[in-house]
């Protein structure tokens, strides 16, 4: 299969989903410009006229600039909220300076002599800035909302992780799925737009100043009509709204298949795992599609559904260690495996909740635990070798680290060292493969799903037995990547469709249909 | 019709004297020279009757009215202004730039039409061709009798010109000087004009005020200050040039106590009102005549520089 084909089967595919995401991309930078347009050319104006405002409004402009975008983002939520509103504030602050900066240099910039002569003429501040100033200085204000119109462009992809929608859906969505195509639908778009922006806005720039007089008015209108795009997309009825991260949102054990198994039809916005469970609690959510271990789910009080038509595989968590390590270190597997069987769902769920939530270390909730179990002894010389443990970025992985360099530091002569937060499964599995690391805890699911690629009919067989999907993936790893999958923890860290727990008892709904049931007769 | 009392400006937070404690009085119709080198405070002075600048101290009066009375806009709009650099708008066409200040005053747009187009054609920028092209495109000549057109058009009684033609290659000064002087909307009106440029001032001037460092050396015509200058200052400003002037300012009626008496007719005539140097231009082939107050006198090389002599001392 060529990869242009998949592109394009996948633009083809999507289509639909692209339309609605270029509108509201173009909403997103049209409604955030213009805002800037009107605050911006009268602050603009104001300086020329009070220069001692002018250093600190273009500071404080250039500060904002200055701010990383996803902070500035991050900034606006407690503000805010999450959705349009932050997003286009956020826009706005950064299309502030441009615009502010080149009206000021454009009137500015108007010849002495011509603005000295309109005064001399007898025309009034007013006539002069209306018929003199702003006219002569169009061009160079009109650069600057071109340049203000392209860093909205690219700074809007951004808007998905607060669940404003945009272009980013998709090339966030292609980078947690490692799927190229879906990322390069949301980027050739993106640029793409900058790029037909830019022009359009150039061809406005540079014809006759004395025809522009007419289009500058024409001006404010086109920005309104492309800003409407935003309202545009909102088809969906119900008061339901679901947020989903990037990643459920293109994979088949996420959104699709909960279309495709249960039909569910429901109003999503596609958002950032890190402030999804906090929007929920804050009722901006009505469902979201959590991971079923997560500290937050305890914190926030929400509540699982129940997963009765097994969309979501299993995630056992299991460490996986390569082969050659074992070989050489024999005594390295039933420390390991001590851990199997004591950690369940609401364990484990516990246990994040004292990491993220109360901020405890992550060694000393991983010695507690194990303490509690009497599993922990102190380490010993550590003279026969050294391991290297791996984890993703998730609290899971932090505490897994920890307890299995205190079991292995504990139990046999071996060192350990932790490498934590080695980003998402495709760094962590990659530094596994080419011995940078000994072993790191693996979910089962995404071992079948995104590792191993499993085709459809295969996965369809197992994917309801987690004894099965476990089975397979192990004698896998074992002959495509000579790694070896230790006994399952016991905890199941899938995804899970979760929402508040007094929502949940107020609508009587405890799974995924009794939710679906209840959305669709809405 | 012009009145400055007492007038005086400085500038800068150390108080630096740019005019100090100037008074004149124009009369209606004359033209008024400010003549000085760079910094002297002639461009100021002037600015400070259309209120471009106000005045720390002292008054101006238009008409008898004193020029605060009126907000500064409405007094602009009735004083013509020409700048040296033009300072047309390059996004208005030749007959929108013309236009401005009726425009301004709410004239209807017939009336606006027909007095551009008048003045255009005074001024040799014939309307069919020249109304809708944009300054850009014109000569540095044609743009400056746009900007004196500019300054015409709404018929403003005054008109205060800052180095009107100070931006032109030497060549195209002196023939839009002398257009300038032939118009006839220029006639009837009272204007003040800035130069550094002697010849200019001595060429347009009725009477001029030469200014050095903030205060007035002399005012007076062109003789006055030839003939009889007020100070040191005066004089050696004007030697560099002094020959051409005075052969420029010198009409043969001032000479005719002492010219001889006409002896044998001579065919070439010239008349009373000519100066000395038009005079001496015919006089390089063949001698003259003139004919003045029932009496004819010759006029060759010699008898002229003999009454020249004459006339100073």
């Amino acid at each position: 299969m060529e990869p242009t084909e998949t592109f394009f089967d996948f633009i083809q595919q999507q289509s639909g989903k692209l339309l609605e995401q270029t509108l509201t991309h173009t909403g997103l930078t049209f409604i955030s410009v213009l805002l800037a347009v009107a605050i911006g050319v009268p602050a603009g104006i104001l300086i020329t006229r009070r220069k001692r405002l002018a250093a600190p409004v273009l500071g404080i402009a250039g500060v904002m600039q200055t701010i990383p975008s996803i902070a500035l983002l991050g900034f606006m939520i407690p503000l805010l909220g999450i959705g349009p509103k932050p997003a286009i504030v956020a826009l706005f602050l950064y299309a502030l300076l441009p615009i502010i900066r080149n009206t000021f240099t454009g009137i500015n910039g108007v010849d002495p002599n011509v603005t000295e002569a309109a005064t001399g003429m007898g025309m009034s501040r007013r006539q002069m800035l209306l018929k003199v100033q702003l006219p002569l200085a169009m061009p160079v204000i009109l650069a600057g909302i071109r340049t203000a119109t392209v860093i909205n462009v690219g700074v809007a992809t951004l808007a998905a992780y607060i669940a404003a929608g945009g272009l980013g859906e998709f090339i966030f969505g292609g980078i947690a799925l490692n799927n190229t195509n879906m990322m390069l639908a949301g980027a050739i778009p993106a640029a793409l737009l900058a790029l037909l922006f830019d022009w359009l806005l150039s061809l406005i720039q540079h014809i006759n100043i004395r025809k522009a007089r007419k289009t500058i008015v024409a001006l404010p209108v086109i920005f309104l009509v492309l800003s409407s795009f935003y309202l545009l997309p909102d088809t969906y009825n119900g008061k339901m709204l679901a947020g989903f991260t990037p990643e459920f949102m293109g994979r088949k054990d996420g959104n699709l298949g909960l279309k495709s198994v249960y039909g569910l039809n429901i109003r999503t916005l596609v958002i950032s795992d890190m402030i999804m469970y906090k929007a929920a609690y804050e009722k901006k959510l009505d469902v979201i599609s959590g991971s079923s271990t997560d500290g937050r789910v305890k914190a926030f009080d929400l509540v699982v559904l129940e997963d009765d038509k097994h969309i979501f595989p299993p995630y056992y968590a299991a460490p996986i260690v390569r082969d050659e390590t074992l070989k050489k270190y024999p005594e390295l597997e039933p420390a390991l495996n001590l851990l199997s069987g004591t950690i369940n769902d609401s364990i484990m769920t516990d246990l994040n909740y004292r990491v993220d939530y109360l901020k405890q270390n992550p060694e000393k909730v991983a010695k507690d635990f194990l303490v509690a179990h009497q599993l922990f002894k102190p380490a010993g010389n550590g003279s026969k070798g050294s391991i290297r443990i791996g984890s993703k970025i998730f609290g899971d992985g932090y505490i897994l680290a920890a307890m299995y360099k205190m079991l292995i530091e504990g139990h046999t002569d071996l060192a350990a060292v932790t490498k934590t937060g080695l980003g998402g499964t495709k760094i962590v599995f990659d530094a596994l493969v080419n011995n940078q690391i000994d072993l790191y805890p693996e979910y089962t699911g995404t071992g079948l799903l995104v590792i191993l690629q499993t085709p459809q009919h295969i996965t369809d067989s197992i994917i309801s037995d987690s004894r099965k999907v476990y089975d397979y993936v192990n004698s896998e790893f074992e002959k495509q990547y000579h790694i070896k999958w230790l006994k399952p923890i016991g905890f199941n860290n899938t995804y899970a469709l979760m929402m508040r727990r007094t929502a949940a008892t107020q609508l009587h709904i405890n799974s995924i249909s009794g939710f679906t049931k209840y959305v669709n007769q809405q | 019709m012009i009145k400055l009392e007492h007038v005086s400006k400085y500038f800068g937070p150390e108080k630096k004297t740019a005019v100090d404690d100037i008074s004149f009085e124009v009369k209606e119709g004359e033209t008024l020279v400010l003549l000085g080198t760079s910094g002297c405070g002639k461009t100021t002075t002037l600015r400070m009757i259309n209120r471009l600048l106000e005045a720390d101290s002292g008054h101006v009066y238009i008409n008898g009215k004193e020029i605060q009375s009126l907000p500064p806009e409405i007094l602009r709009r009735s004083i013509g202004y020409v700048l040296q650099n033009t300072g047309l708008f390059p996004h208005y066409t030749v007959s929108e730039n013309i236009g401005l200040v009726p425009s301004l005053l709410q004239w209807d747009k017939n009336r606006i039409r027909e007095r551009t187009t008048t003045l255009m054609d005074k001024l040799r920028l014939p309307a069919a061709t020249y109304a809708d092209t944009y300054p850009q495109q014109l000569s540095g000549g044609q743009q400056q009798r746009v900007g004196l057109a500019r300054a015409l058009a709404a018929d403003p009684p005054v008109l205060l010109m800052d180095e009107p033609f100070g931006a032109l290659d030497p060549l195209t000064r002196i023939s839009v000087r002398r257009e300038f002087k032939a118009l006839d909307e220029i006639s009837h009106r009272t204007i003040i004009l800035v130069t550094h440029d002697v010849e200019e001032a001595f060429e347009l001037g009725t009477r001029i005020c030469l200014m050095n460092e903030g205060k007035i050396q002399q005012l007076g015509t062109a003789a006055d200050l030839l003939f009889r200058p007020a100070n040191t200052f005066v004089s050696s400003f004007l030697d560099p040039q002094r020959l051409q002037l005075e052969l420029k300012s010198l009409h043969i009626r001032d000479l005719w106590n002492w010219l001889p008496a006409a002896t044998s007719p001579v065919s070439k005539q010239l008349t009373a009102q000519s100066t000395c140097w038009e005079a001496l231009e015919a006089i390089t082939t063949q001698p003259v005549s003139v004919v003045y107050e029932q009496e004819q006198k010759l006029i060759d090389g010699n008898g002229l520089m003999a009454a020249i002599a004459a006339y100073k001392n």
